[in-house]
């Protein structure tokens, strides 16, 4: 039995299935859609002038008044029995130049030439009992196609199944010098040797490596019922399972190629490879529950669950660099490193169970109570701490094993799992919560509400990292080339050997308990206008971080207006206070070497591991200000212009870390519905944001014991500031319109982003090469602009050349111009000394996609 | 499967094909719309002269009774209606096709040709304001709750029948107008002849008439209805004693 045919298996079941009664209103993934047919087939269907229901008037604006778009006509269908159907068949082809574009084929997989089936949805319909079936597929090529069917009786139950296969190309233009792309074991190619070779030697190597797409397919499939027990009663189960497979530009850190030379600055001292990662795994969500509706009470009992597989546990690449001790130290000796390792994300499981019981009080209110308990958990194997063979560290005359080396280790004792303090991961998070809540409306012109939530996250194990084969903790850096180039930094403490090692050997657990309260309400004061006011107050306590409690209180005041007849008015106003108790910048203490018995401090005692002035950005204290103001204009019944404006300030109580974060933006949008001939459309919008902030570089490198800013070790002469600014444009134009039978469509759409970031710095104490620059004081710059701008058009006609055929014809032409300088000098090579990269980035683009697609109605 | 068998519809819409060609007609474009499609979705109330009414109705009570108390029960009692119900069957008779079977098989196409829009008003003021008088077949009701009356309150959501007073009103008086002004079209059921009411289920059912929106509505709740349920239901909102309230 092929892979595929196991894949349609829940399409088959979905048919003969019988269930005996099921709601219609669950599903999975109940929106599915591709490039080809954004809209699930909802567009371009022609407008039904007489509205979507006969119960009520016809509305053509929404309460805040926009306007609905046109309801679509109803199918012609026809009669087997006392069955109806209809359906659309949607066949043709495409046409595309070079499509070796990433952005271009971000998620669709254009085949030039290919055969495409657009749209393929029959329905089937008994008036008789409300029974239904449906079956939707449409096929770009085998890596980009979706099929469901879904079949009930309104009322009394429903069942649905889908296959779906979507594409992410995240590159068409990487160089991988690996053998084994796509495996857990990447090795160099012939001509290299791996940690021996020359950078020049790995250039050569990746100017000949074959240009490779990285991508990752994603393949869904979902199976989901749910049935009326009685007419209160009802139950459900959705099933999915999702399988990713491909490969993608990963991290293979032999430590910094760069670091301690300078100028010239790239003296090649470790390797930085940037290896290809390969992703095969699978998540499985359960969801399944139980809901009653009835006149008083409702109830819903649920469970949630996911469990997530991958194939690998981690991989293993091969560095062609060889690393150099620091020739600083003399007679030091690199070990030959050249093996290293990434772990994947292991295999975990989620569980939640959630009960919530809601009851109608007087007053037209609402009361309901909500509780759900749940277990995150992963037991998966662990790696052992390291891959290398023979020694890892530094020698000094030579490699040998012994008293005369004692920063040289025995790969043998850290390459196994015998050297890790248990095999599995052993690691659970169990959450709980409560929620309260409350909703009264006791006249036509006030309504209040309030609620209270609890929630809690509780960490039931660390893991403490020890090797009880040497004794020592700790966890070999770098895949030990750290400790291989400078001296002692090989990420581990021992107590006899290193007893001032300062290093992690703990891992940190983050429990954190959350208490959330909000009151509010809304006066409609007269048939106009309306203010409401919402007051919530947030508590969080967390542990092991900066502050055990932080305290935001907000409070947010509307006003609605319609006063006039034309124009629906809306203005937000917010403001946050967050504020906690004091803050300790070092709480992480305990998971370092120095909270273990036998740590003796540095002779100039033990280093700081940040400066006291730090405020992280989510324990900081903040203001926050907040305005949106949206006018909503109607000039004609068949015309809305809409505009609105919003501004977000926030302020943060900080001297090191984030300083501000501000957004502000624009819209302006306006509809034109000439009755169900034509339609026009525009809008345009911009917005910008700022986020400020501040760091210092210590003067001691990495040995400063005093924290203070302004001390010794974190004086303001290193103090540096940085500000990203982000700019975007957006614009577009919609247009379609029937002459005679045929409708035109026309699309514009334009997105212009810049990101710039510029810094400035109080001394040249502050760069990572002081002398870079000439002059000691204060100075500034910025990075070259980051510029995304696409551009894109489609036009098409539909003509029918009777009433159940016609024939589309569109061409979209996209336009990207990407200018990212993280990718600069690319084009000239991938190899920059002991650094060898794979992907060169993403390319500026123009691609035309010319369709002819027949549609056929059934 | 037989070709014969199959045919052409808008779903949701069954109807003939006459119907589905006064339908294309109605999809048409909102022009088109206006003239061949009766959207009685936004009401207004009307008003009229009850007394122009009364000598307008010379006519009608030969077939509609005194006072609008139809004896023949195939015809329907008008007295008490609500007044935009019957302003709107006028109007629908006065454009609607005669040649269509429903319309064809009628007088009042023809009557409502001769009347205007004012006549209209006042003929549906004057029977909304007349007392109606119970129906012969009241007596003949067993006690107790019968089929007709669940599936007027109830429906049977087994068979998707929804229950009928979601539109005529929880005691079958008519549409509940705080719902929304389209209900005041929603006729009232209560003491109306049995005969007339199967006969409108039935010909709904068939698909006949499709010329206001409402119409639609009946169609799809007339499809879900066997003879019997028809019958059922038609014996006991005529066994209810009519209720002055228009």
């Amino acid at each position: 039995m092929t892979c595929r045919f196991i894949r349609l298996l829940p399409l088959a079941c979905a048919i003969p299935a019988t269930l005996a009664h099921a709601d219609s209103g669950i599903g999975v993934d109940t929106w599915r859609g591709n490039k080809l047919d954004p809209t699930a087939g909802q567009a371009n269907e022609p407008c039904d002038a007489r509205g979507t229901t006969w119960l009520a008037p016809l509305q053509r604006r929404s309460p805040t008044g926009n306007l609905y778009n046109c309801a679509p006509e109803s199918p012609l269908a026809h009669e087997i029995g006392e069955w109806l159907y209809y359906g659309v068949l949607q066949v043709g082809y495409i046409g595309t130049g070079d499509h070796d574009v990433a952005s271009w084929n971000r998620y669709a997989d254009w085949r030039n030439g290919d055969p495409v089936l657009g749209l393929l949805q029959v329905n089937f319909e008994r008036p008789s009992d409300g029974s239904y079936a449906e079956v939707r597929a449409s096929r770009i090529s085998s890596d980009d196609q979706l099929y469901q069917a879904v079949f009930g009786r309104a009322g009394a139950y429903k069942v649905q199944a889908f296959v779906r296969d979507m594409p992410n190309i995240l590159s068409t233009n990487a160089k991988p010098i690996w053998n084994g792309v796509g495996t857990n074991n990447l090795t160099v190619p012939v001509g290299l040797t791996p940690g021996a070779s020359t950078p020049a030697q790995v250039a050569a190597a990746s100017a000949a490596a074959p240009t490779t797409t990285l991508g990752v397919k994603r393949s869904k499939q979902g199976l989901s019922a749910s049935t009326y027990l009685s007419p209160e009663w009802t139950a459900y189960v959705d099933l999915s399972e999702e399988e990713r497979k491909g490969t993608r530009a990963y991290g293979g850190p032999f430590f910094f190629a760069f670091a301690f030379a300078g100028p010239p600055f790239f003296l090649n001292d470790g390797g930085v490879d940037e290896t290809v990662k390969p992703i095969n795994d699978s998540t499985i969500n359960i969801n399944g529950g139980l809901r009653y509706a009835g006149a008083e009470w409702r109830f819903d009992f649920s469970y949630s669950g996911s469990f997530y597989r991958d194939k690998y546990t981690s991989y293993n690449y091969q560095s062609p660099f060889k690393l150099t001790a620091l020739p600083a130290v003399p007679g030091a000796i690199a070990a030959p490193l050249y093996q290293g390792q990434m772990s994947m994300e292991p295999d975990n499981d989620y569980h939640n169970f959630r009960a919530t019981a809601t009851r109608k009080i007087p007053w037209n209110g609402e009361i309901s109570l909500s509780a759900s308990g749940g277990r995150m958990s992963q037991d998966d194997t662990l790696i052992a701490p390291i891959n290398c063979q023979g020694v890892f560290g530094i020698g000094f005359g030579n490699l040998q094993l012994g008293p005369a080396n004692p920063l040289l280790m025995d790969c043998s004792k850290w390459n196994t799992t015998d050297a890790l303090s248990r095999k599995t991961a052993d690691m659970r998070i169990d959450t709980s919560m409560v929620d309260a809540r409350i909703v009264l409306n006791p006249t036509r012109e006030w309504s209040l509400r309030g609620g209270v939530k609890y929630d809690r996250q509780d960490y039931r194990n660390v893991y403490l990292s020890y090797n009880p084969l040497t004794g020592q903790y700790g966890y070999p850096s770098e895949n030990g080339a750290q400790g291989s180039i400078v001296p002692g930094e090989l990420g581990l403490w021992d107590p006899k050997g290193a007893p001032s090692a300062l290093t992690r050997v703990r891992s940190l657990p983050l429990d954190i308990q959350t208490i959330d309260a909000n009151v509010g309400a809304d006066w409609k004061f007269d048939q106009k206008n309306t203010l409401s006011a919402n007051l919530d107050y947030n508590r969080y306590e967390p542990t092991n971080r900066e502050r055990s409690q932080i305290d935001a209180s907000r409070v947010k005041l509307t006003w609605v207006n319609r006063s006039l007849d034309w124009l629906t008015l809306r203005v937000n106003y917010t403001y946050l206070k967050q504020t906690g108790n004091t803050y300790d910048f070092d709480p992480y203490e305990h998971t370092f070497s120095s909270s273990l018995p036998g740590y003796i401090p540095p002779a100039g005692g033990t280093p700081s591991h940040t400066v006291d002035a730090m405020r992280k950005y989510d324990m900081s204290s903040r203001d926050e200000n907040k305005i949106d103001v949206m006018a909503t204009v109607m000039p004609r019944d068949d015309m809305t212009l809409s505009a609105s404006v919003r501004g977000d300030w926030n302020s943060y109580d900080a001297q090191i870390g984030r300083q501000a974060y501000d957004t502000v933006g624009a819209t302006l949008q306006w509809d034109w519905q000439l009755a169900t001939q034509s339609s026009l459309g525009a809008y345009v919008a911009w917005d910008r944001s700022r986020l400020g902030m501040s760091n210092v570089q210590d003067k001691q490198g990495g040995s400063g014991v005093d924290p203070s800013l302004g001390g010794p070790n974190y004086a303001l002469t290193g103090q540096w500031w940085t500000t990203d600014a982000q700019r975007d444009w957006y614009a577009g134009l919609t247009f379609n319109h029937n002459i005679g039978r045929a409708r035109f469509d026309l699309n514009w759409n334009y997105l212009y982003s810049r990101g710039l970031t510029d810094y400035s710095y109080a001394g040249s104490s502050a760069l990572a090469y002081p002398a870079s620059v000439s002059d000691a004081g204060p100075g500034g710059g910025a990075f070259p602009n980051m510029v995304y701008r696409v551009n894109s058009i489609t036009a098409g006609v539909t003509v029918p050349f009777t009433e159940r055929v016609s024939l589309r014809l569109f061409e979209y032409y996209e336009r990207g111009r990407i200018s990212d300088w993280h990718y600069l000098g690319f084009d000239q090579g991938l190899v920059v000394g002991n650094r060898v990269y794979t992907d060169t980035g993403p390319q500026s683009y123009k691609q035309n996609l010319i369709g002819m697609l027949v549609n056929v109605k059934l | 499967m037989k070709t014969a068998a199959k045919r052409a519809h808008r779903l949701d819409r069954t109807a003939s094909p006459r119907a589905i060609a006064t339908l294309l007609l109605a999809c048409a474009g909102a022009n088109a719309s206006a003239a061949d499609f009766l959207d009685q979705r936004r009401v207004e109330p009307i008003q009229g002269d009850v007394a122009a009414g009364a000598a307008k109705a010379v006519v009608c009570v030969a077939c509609h009774g005194p006072n609008g108390n139809a004896i023949v029960p195939t015809f329907p009692k008008l007295a008490g209606q609500r007044a935009e119900y019957l302003h709107s069957r006028l109007s629908e008779y006065k454009h609607a096709d005669a040649k269509l079977p429903y319309y064809a098989a009628s007088p009042m196409p023809v009557q409502a040709q001769a009347l205007s829009e004012a006549d209209m008003h006042n003929l549906a003021a004057y029977f909304a304001a007349q007392k109606p008088m119970p129906s012969p077949t009241a007596a003949n009701t067993p006690p107790g709750e019968t089929r007709g009356e669940r599936l007027y309150r109830e429906g049977d959501s087994a068979r998707g029948i929804p229950p009928c007073q979601g539109c005529h009103g929880a005691n079958a008086e008519g549409g509940p107008v705080a719902a929304g002004d389209q209900y005041l079209v929603y006729p009232a059921l209560r003491g109306q002849h049995a005969p007339y009411l199967s006969a409108r289920l039935s010909n709904y059912r068939a698909g006949w008439p499709y010329r206001a929106s409402g119409d639609y509505i009946m169609a799809g709740v007339a499809r879900t209805l066997d003879d019997e349920s028809i019958q059922a239901v038609a014996a006991w909102l005529a066994a209810l004693p009519p209720q002055e309230q228009h």
